[in-house]
């Protein structure tokens, strides 16, 4: 794996710069940035879950490859193109190739030569378009792509925060746009 | 809690909910998987949810915090109203443990239910006043199309009296619960009381 200055190892949540602020251009001194860190518990825990899903390494567990493509393809299905752009900017610097973007693009995802890859993306179309529907014999299914008890929870949790995360930024953005009251 | 509500497959009755993968063993948790259940929910020890999360317990840290903080924190918009999204939102998505736990937070809160029996018969017509209907409608959209989400749906809540606090914290509500809802749907499933 590569060590990139801007995430150390030793990241700790909620020190890195606000990912959703950025993207989204929410300027420090603005009014929705003071509206937004009034409730500064919810921002720092939102940015301190980022860090922790997107740390360069989860011991035993997804890699960070795994983890951006399940971000991406959640962002891309919602759609939220300024999300789906940061994480697929990450993909590509982790050197994905160009042809399984495509695949995933399009939802053929039975084109992805890793089995592995195409479980967890599988899983992920589910619980972002319907919920309800990702059940135990989507949770066996992963088990039989070789996902460990651990590797499925972090999976679900990633997922689960990936609805949180592209829901927050069309709210922000919404009120960003509506601007002052 | 008054009669019972049953509808749809809703009920604002309690439910237990089990883990289909196998949960942290206290007997053989780490001290930090004790602290973060301790810190996450009174209850968490003996929950499977917590004990099936409590597998990553950093991220179940970062995760109950951000919960905690959008449910019960002071002011802003009312925990009766923030119960009240979720109970949508969880309906919406169709998350029966969620919309039984949060459909009784509400009645406690607010010392009524009549909101609930709507939200459990038809979230889209839901609503007892043009506050709530604004209130439930937002919830819809958010969790269904959030790419649609746009300035006009600020303004139809700013028209019903919601400072931009309070509207970002109906945000708040409704997003963390496309989380919750599917970590209760997608790892377990609810448990229903003998009849």
């Amino acid at each position: 794996m590569s060590l990139n200055a801007s995430h150390p190892l030793d990241t700790v949540p909620g020190t890195e710069p606000d990912v959703l602020d950025g993207l989204l251009g929410i300027q420090p001194g603005s009014t929705l940035h003071t509206v937004r860190h009034a409730r500064d518990k919810v921002a720092s825990a939102t940015q301190g879950s980022q860090d922790l899903f997107f740390a360069p390494e989860l011991p035993g567990n997804l890699s960070l490859t795994e983890r951006l493509w399940v971000a991406y393809y959640a962002a891309h299905l919602t759609p939220h193109p300024r999300l789906a752009a940061h994480y697929l900017a990450q993909l590509h610097a982790q050197g994905v190739d160009a042809l399984s973007v495509a695949s995933v693009d399009s939802g053929s995802l039975d084109e992805l030569s890793d089995p592995r890859l195409r479980g967890i993306l599988e899983f992920t179309r589910t619980l972002i378009e319907s919920p309800v529907h990702g059940d135990q014999a989507a949770v066996q299914a992963l088990h039989n792509v070789g996902l460990g008890t651990e590797e499925i929870v972090v999976l679900a949790q990633l997922v689960a925060f990936m609805s949180y995360q592209v829901r927050l930024a069309a709210g922000l953005g919404a009120l960003l746009s509506a601007g002052e009251a | 809690m008054s009669e019972p509500i049953r509808d749809n497959g809703f009920t604002n009755e309690v439910l237990g909910w089990k883990a289909w993968l196998p949960t942290v063993d206290l007997n053989s948790a780490t001290p930090e998987q004790i602290a973060v259940l301790e810190e996450s929910h009174p209850q968490a020890k003996t929950s499977d949810y917590y004990l099936t999360l409590a597998h990553h317990p950093d991220i179940l840290r970062q995760r109950s915090q951000a919960f905690n903080a959008i449910m019960y924190a002071p002011g802003g918009l009312s925990r009766a109203e923030r119960e009240l999204a979720s109970t949508v939102v969880s309906c919406v998505n169709r998350c029966v443990y969620c919309a039984s736990v949060h459909a009784q937070r509400f009645e406690q809160l607010a010392k009524r239910n009549d909101v609930i029996r709507e939200v459990f018969a038809d979230p889209a017509t839901a609503g007892t006043n043009a506050r709530e209907k604004a209130i439930v409608r937002f919830a819809i959209d958010l969790t269904l199309a959030p790419a649609s989400i746009d300035a006009s749906h600020i303004k139809a809540l700013r028209e019903q009296g919601l400072d931009d606090g309070q509207v970002l914290d109906l945000i708040h509500a409704i997003s963390i619960f496309a989380w919750a809802n599917r970590l209760m749907l997608n790892l377990g499933e609810p448990v229903f009381p003998a009849d």
